[in-house]
């Protein structure tokens, strides 16, 4: 067994040496100067913000708003496309929040969670049911917050009893958690609407630009407000129930508390993206929102981005509902693209467990030698 | 009354005869490894894919084989698939459990997509054995009542395998103290490949019986594996006698269920009882306690 994997090693050492290594060192000298140039607003962005979300090198800086820039502008590239990418991008945000909210919680203590559709299932659900059954000129005012309070409060249903419990055990209570809420749509398809789900949520706009922004603003807060809570003394103690949670009792910390507090950090993420995706097609139903297979693509987007991250879930999600709608599409058939796109996720997660995206940051990083 | 009294045994006897092959493979792969392997449920689903396949004169078009040859030749193959399915992936990666979770859920996926692919999403229904058989009443198909007869050989075979032989017994040290195990001189790769071989064994038997009774489609995989993670989290993860046991809870609770309040209503009984479990035994009715060591 350590054979294949000294073999496996001694192949990647060799392709890094002979192909990556040099390569690399081209593009790095390449964009040294770049660097160099950006490094004063970088040091000036750590002055101001560095003690809230971290420091950042100039390079990592020019990544950042090249991507913010490219996400705002993209009502003017995507059109220029071929392809629905408009949508396509929409719905990655919406995703990008999935992800994010999965990864505070999951990514952050290690207690990986299958269940995390059921939480966004919890709004769009609420949203729907309000709409169909109180009132459909309820406001947004009330159908939002209602909707993320429902998700909390399902949340902390799932959370008070299973993150009691150590790692798989929890892993398949969450498991179960999904399918006992699908189970529920069908079992009392009159209230939840069975398998066809309601129509009845009113979409926010038919204007594909301004829903893009109605899904993009929301995702840029969301990733703020955690980058500030994951680079927080909360986020170190998460990360640290992760490394040892003996540990973080010992050192007279309750890791139950702050496993909780992930879980309902991460039950409201779910529920401002489950608001969203509700308002986004106008359906709410078990496709849309329960299957099992909604809470394996947020971890899959996690994943190949990188887990406990926040930037990196977000690419993960614009990777995988990219690949997924638009270049798998084009590419191979309706059907064989989940497949190649599984096998994607297979191979990072086997050759790239720290994920695609944070190893790209930590390059850019990287570039332009040591500091200080 | 007594009647369906009677009805419910019986059909709940048939049913939790292959819960309980699920549930086993599931814990014994736990146990030694220390791996969920999420992709059982994907092998169960081979099982009922591989019997049809070869049953349904797809692959040789005039050649038609008899069951009784079909059927091995299932099982084996999915033995085989469980055995790949460690060496090929689970082997270079069992040293990060949340890796190993991640990686057989999206292979479990990435499966039902290949089902899709090559035969469509329609659900084939075949049978092992045709016809069925009057008991107390209860009209019983030869399928489910070969389902359970195989299934308690089966599981005669692995408790005699397990307690009376030298190669079981280290599978079972395996599955106590891996430390232990190793310094007794237990190979562990050894017990590894028997114990995925085994794993596999049971699931190609229970994916052959269940897709004879319900039907083979690209989706048959989650109920299984719900169900093995249900039954297994009662009995205890790692105890194959808490599996027996919880898998036929399991198959009663459902078989009531269905036959009380319907159909729709399978299975949200049996996720409450694992609820109350969870509750008041964490570790399971035999459960010995998760430890890392």
């Amino acid at each position: 067994m350590s054979e294949d994997v000294h073999r496996l090693g001694t192949l990647r050492s060799t392709v890094q040496q002979t192909i990556l290594g040099p390569s690399g060192r081209v593009v790095a000298r390449a964009l040294t100067p770049i660097d160099r140039a950006l490094q004063p607003g970088a040091n000036h962005f750590n002055r101001l913000f560095g003690r809230y979300v971290g420091d950042v090198t100039g390079l990592q800086l020019g990544v950042l708003l090249v991507s913010l820039v490219a996400l705002v502008a993209a009502p003017a590239w995507a059109p220029l496309l071929a392809g629905n990418y408009m949508r396509t991008l929409t719905l990655a945000c919406i995703w990008a929040i999935f992800a994010m909210g999965w990864d505070i919680q999951s990514g952050y203590t290690g207690y990986i969670s299958f269940g995390h559709s059921v939480l966004s299932a919890a709004a769009g659900y609420t949203t729907a049911l309000l709409v169909v059954n109180v009132s459909p000129d309820l406001g947004l005012v009330v159908t939002i917050p209602m909707s993320i309070l429902a998700a909390l409060v399902v949340g902390l249903l799932i959370g008070l009893p299973s993150l009691r419990l150590s790692g798989p055990y929890f892993s398949l209570v969450t498991f179960v958690s999904v399918l006992l809420f699908y189970r529920l749509t069908i079992g009392f398809s009159e209230t939840l609407g069975g398998e066809n789900g309601f129509q009845a949520v009113e979409v926010f706009t038919w204007d594909f630009t301004v829903r893009y922004y109605y899904m993009l603003v929301p995702m840029l807060l969301i990733a703020v407000a955690l980058t500030f809570v994951a680079r927080s003394n909360v986020g170190m103690v998460l990360v640290a129930i992760r490394e040892n949670e003996r540990a973080v009792a010992a050192a007279g910390l309750n890791p139950t508390k702050f496993k909780l507090w992930s879980f309902a950090l991460s039950s409201i993420t779910m529920g401002i993206g489950g608001v969203l995706l509700a308002h986004f097609g106008g359906n709410v139903d078990p496709a849309t929102f329960v299957v099992v297979d909604r809470s394996i693509e947020m971890i899959a987007m996690a994943v190949i981005g990188g887990m406990s991250s926040v930037l990196g879930p977000i690419g993960g999600a614009f990777l995988f509902v990219l690949l997924r709608d638009e270049v798998l599409r084009l590419w191979f058939g309706h059907s064989t693209r989940w497949l190649v796109l599984w096998f994607l996720v297979l191979l990072v997660l086997v050759f790239a467990r720290n994920g695609l995206f944070r190893w790209f940051w930590h390059t850019v990083g990287s570039i332009g030698g040591d500091r200080e | 009354m007594l009647e369906s009294i009677l009805s419910i045994l019986i059909t709940g006897a048939m049913i939790s005869a292959l819960y309980a092959l699920i549930a086993i493979g599931f814990t014994m792969i736990f146990g030694v490894g220390g791996v969920l392997n999420l992709a059982h449920g994907a092998l169960i689903m081979a099982g009922a894919y591989a019997f049809m396949v070869l049953n349904r004169e797809i692959v040789w078009e005039s050649v038609a084989l008899p069951q009784i040859v079909v059927f091995p030749l299932a099982v084996g193959i999915v033995a085989v698939l469980s055995y790949g399915l460690y060496v090929g992936l689970v082997r270079h990666i069992e040293d990060n459990p949340v890796i190993t979770f991640l990686a057989t859920v999206v292979l479990a996926t990435a499966v039902t997509e290949i089902a899709i692919a090559t035969f469509g999403d329609q659900p084939y229904s075949y049978t092992v054995i045709s016809g069925s058989i009057g008991l107390a009443g209860t009209a019983v198909s030869y399928n489910d009542l070969a389902g359970f007869v195989v299934s308690w050989i089966a599981i005669g075979v692995l408790w005699y395998y397990i307690t009376q032989t030298d190669g079981g017994r280290s599978i079972l040290a395996a599955s106590m103290s891996e430390r232990g195990a190793r310094l007794t001189g237990v190979d562990l790769h050894s017990v590894q490949t028997r114990t995925w071989l085994i794993a596999g064994v049971l699931a190609g038997v229970a994916g052959v019986f269940l897709g004879g009774n319900q039907a083979a489609t690209p989706l048959m995989w989650l109920n299984p594996l719900a169900l093995a993670f249900i039954i297994v989290v009662i009995g205890g993860i790692g105890s194959i006698k808490g599996s027996i046991v919880a898998a036929y809870l399991i198959g009663y609770t459902e078989t009531l269920t269905v036959s009380v309040l319907g159909q729709s209503f399978r299975g949200i009984l049996s996720l409450i009882i694992l609820l109350g479990v969870l509750f008041l035994l964490p570790q399971g009715l035999y459960g010995r306690e998760f430890v890392h060591e």
